[in-house]
């Protein structure tokens, strides 16, 4: 294993053929559910116009429904438009989405939050081997060189807490984990050249706030480091403030985020923002035993407490 | 005794324990270095991670966060929330690159004007002993990105990134 | 006849104004990306690639301190900002997206107010453009009236040549003038192959009828269509090379601090927040259709210019997939049938 590490990867197709199957019945599902009055919107993935391209939609007439469509670059974490920040999205009524189990996860943690109820939304998952990586020219194969990190090391291909499993799954190569090794390198560094490395990837930051734009889980109406008065963050796109609002960011998200590492995808100056929120995901698993499920959970591991929990280092 | 470095050291002690014990030492009458600046919260659960950075940042070569005894939170639970919330907190920081010597927690009663004296000594001492923090300082005065990478030592990290 | 500059005296064209003091903004390798940044050596310099961000920062740049304050026992202290002290700059290898866009930008930054940050960059920059030889599908300056080879905004103008090496066209008075420094470094040439230049592919558009249809069509169920996917962050605005919007922020402590102008972006909801709590961009798509207007619409009727260069940044980099070219060729059809009644001229960045 060590060894195949080393050497350059030899390249791999992904088999997704089981997403035409998807297309199909997302279609049919969608059309069905809007047609019944189930639902009043679906939030699905339609063709751009960049060849190969797909890009979020809302759609409430059955008729289009003929536009979904499922492919591997249907990157999106499209549970985002579920939160009560999305008025005008929720403003349509009631809401089918389209999810990888990925997504799924982040849509039980959003339940657990309260921001909608379960039943209250359909979810249409899909078995799903892999979307493509950031940087991707749409419509290139997915293969071990354009296929996202976090699809290396999914444990989610089948989303079965959705209300309906659509596409199929063909067999899936083994690929090595990429953000692992990453980690482990990280981990292995003082903490010192640990600082430099951050300080690089940080001082890079535009301050866009793209990261926290494209998160299910920063929906807050007035976030912290928005706020003015008292000022918890600098706001200006320099090193010092851009320092505290990733570490600021990552703290919001311990216990919370899902995983999506989409944050990551969309940061236009590639910032390997989901390596903090792994870390924080591998302590608090260690600590206390939590990871974001497929289920929600009512309190999550930095809402609730154990009397015995570790305070060793605590004086 | 005269030092070439007075650390400066922020301590976020609840009202209701540290702040009555750091009381107790002093009109007690007991000696510690002056070294710390106390600021007082209702609860350990109050003091958001964020005030931690904050001081970082202005310039705390040391912090110091201090509540009640699990146990004795004078809103039941405040200190256990805060327990798990900084044992996190603290691995961030370390993946991030902060020496953890720098961030001391601890439980000190009312009763403990003796315990507080003892920690606020020893922090100071190891904190003089490491020097002045200035990673979070420096920052400060930087601008916007170089584009360059300052150490060959993480240019195999960046490759892989 | 025609000037001609050898790749490696290009380099050492930059490594001689490097040593002369003057600031050097080019494209250059950083990681995966490239990224205009100033160079310390010609061997840095890596032309014909689109950088990742554009290259309005060498005159607006991201964060910028406009003064700065302390508190002594004399009182408040006040410092200005020495604009004298703006280095004398080449903006080297801009293609000409980017190397358009301050000559848009130049009309708001010297409209109402004159902005002496910006301004005093632009007087001490010489901007050599760069043929542009290759597009992908998100490009489209010829459909907002620029072209690959458009040297509009250069004082130099570049095309890279078949056998290596590039021609050089003096556009400006700027440019003739610095060129007169490094004759050496020039050749003259009897005939030149230049590399073609990379047309987009699109569907031109007539940007006055976009204008007419626009003004009608506040109100229209395209926005909600095109934007309600928005989720509101600054990328495109942060990577366009012509959006200009800054906030002004003072930071630091009741002692001493600095006051700050920081780019801004209208798909923010705190963007148009008023301090009621009132917001008359309610919605995400209110604020997406503000910053189409602005481009096509609103920079027009005030200074007769279209406020985007097609580089098609915020296409490649929008999080959900926003493309302003596709909404563009969408409306320009729908436009077809508006009557142009006010009579546009045809050229808007004229």
């Amino acid at each position: 294993m060590n060894n195949s590490t080393e050497k350059a990867e030899q390249a791999v197709t992904i088999d997704i053929s089981g997403y035409d199957v998807a297309t199909a019945e997302i279609r049919s599902e969608a059309k069905r559910l809007l047609t019944e009055k189930i639902v009043d919107a679906v939030v699905g993935y339609q063709a751009g116009r960049r060849k190969g391209s797909a890009v979020p939609v809302i759609i409430t007439d059955p008729a289009q429904a003929e536009k979904l469509l499922f492919s591997p670059a249907c990157v999106n974490n499209l549970s985002i438009y579920l939160t009560k920040a999305k008025k005008e999205i929720r403003a349509k009524g009631k809401l089918a989405v389209v999810a990888k189990g990925c997504d799924l996860r982040a849509l039980a943690g959003l339940v657990g939050e309260s921001q909608f109820k379960r039943e209250e939304v359909v979810i249409i998952g899909v078995s799903c081997a892999g979307v493509h990586r950031a940087g991707i020219q749409p419509g290139e194969p997915l293969t071990n060189s354009t296929i996202a990190k976090k699809c290396r090391e999914c444990s989610v291909h089948i989303p079965d807490e959705a209300d309906l499993v659509v596409g199929k799954l063909p067999p899936l190569p083994d690929l090595p984990p990429k953000e692992k090794e990453l980690m482990e390198k990280l981990d292995a560094m003082t903490p010192a050249l640990r600082w430099e490395f951050w300080k690089e990837q940080f001082t890079r930051c535009i301050r866009c706030l793209a990261c926290r734009q494209v998160c299910p889980f920063c929906y807050c109406e007035q976030c912290l480091c928005d706020r003015g008065r008292p000022q918890a963050v600098d706001t200006s796109p320099r090193p010092s403030g851009n320092m505290g609002w990733h570490i600021v960011r990552a703290m919001h998200l311990a216990g919370r985020c899902a995983g999506c590492a989409e944050c990551e995808r969309v940061c236009p100056m590639d910032i390997p923002l989901n390596l903090l929120n792994r870390k924080m995901a591998e302590e608090l698993k260690e600590l206390y035993h939590y990871e974001a499920g497929m289920k929600p959970v009512e309190k999550g591991p930095l809402t609730s407490y154990d009397e015995k929990d570790d305070q060793s280092f605590i004086k | 005794m005269k030092h070439d470095f007075e650390p400066k050291i922020v301590a976020f002690v609840c009202t209701w324990c540290t702040y009555a014990g750091a009381d107790l030492a002093g009109t007690s009458r007991m000696i510690y270095p002056s070294n710390v600046r106390v600021v007082k919260f209702p609860c350990t659960g109050r003091i958001d991670p964020v005030f931690i950075l904050k001081a970082f940042q202005k310039g705390a070569d040391g912090i110091l966060v201090s509540g009640c005894h699990p146990g004795d939170c004078h809103y039941m639970a405040g200190n256990f929330h805060a327990r798990r919330r900084f044992a996190v907190f603290r691995k961030l920081l370390e993946f991030i690159g902060v020496d953890l010597n720098r961030l001391e927690f601890s439980w000190v009663s009312a009763a403990e004007g003796g315990k507080w004296v003892e920690i606020v000594t020893d922090l100071t001492q190891k904190i003089r002993k490491m020097g002045p923090l200035t990673q979070f300082t420096d920052l400060a005065d930087e601008e916007q990105w170089s584009g360059a990478l300052s150490n060959p030592e993480l240019k195999a990290v960046y490759d892989q990134v | 006849m025609a000037l001609t500059i050898t790749e490696e005296n290009l380099r050492k064209l930059v490594d001689r104004l490097v040593k002369d003091g003057a600031r050097v903004v080019g494209p250059k390798v950083a990681g995966e990306m490239t990224v205009y940044e100033p160079l310390t050596s010609g061997a840095e310099l890596a032309p014909g690639t689109l950088p990742r961000r554009s290259a309005k920062e060498a005159f607006f740049p991201l964060s910028e301190t406009i003064l700065s304050f302390q508190k002594g026992k004399e009182g408040l202290k006040v410092e200005d900002v020495d604009t004298n002290a703006f280095p004398r700059t080449v903006l080297l290898g801009a293609l000409p997206c980017d190397a358009a866009a301050p000559q848009v930008m130049d009309a708001v930054f010297s409209w109402d107010y004159k902005d002496e940050f910006y301004l005093e960059r632009r007087r001490r920059t010489v901007i050599v453009g760069l043929s542009c030889t290759s597009a992908d599908d998100s490009c489209f300056c010829t459909l907002v009236g620029l072209a690959p080879t458009d040297t509009m905004g250069s004082d130099l103008f570049l095309t890279p040549l078949a056998g290596g090496g590039y021609s050089c066209q003096v556009v400006s008075d700027r440019g003739k003038e610095f060129l007169a420094g490094y004759p050496e470094l020039f050749a003259e040439a009897a005939t030149v192959t230049p590399v073609p230049p990379a047309e987009p592919e699109g569907t031109p558009v007539d940007l006055a009828k976009v204008k007419l249809w626009l003004e009608e069509h506040f109100e229209d169920e395209i926005w909600e269509e095109v934007a309600d996917r928005c989720v509101g962050c600054g990328a495109c605005a942060f990577l366009c090379p012509a959006c200009h919007c800054f906030d002004i922020v003072d930071e630091g402590t009741e002692q001493s601090g600095s006051r700050r102008k920081n780019w801004d972006a209208c798909a923010f909801s705190k963007f148009t927040n008023h301090a009621s709590g009132h917001n008359p961009r309610d919605v995400q798509n209110k604020r997406y259709r503000n910053r189409f207007m602005h481009k096509f619409k609103y920079y027009d009727d005030k200074f007769g210019k279209t406020l985007c260069t097609g580089c098609g940044r915020c296409i490649r980099y929008c999080p959900v997939g926003i493309d302003i070219k596709g909404i563009l060729e969408e409306i320009g059809k729908k436009a077809l049938s508006t009557k142009d009644t006010k009579g546009h001229e045809e050229n808007h960045h004229g």
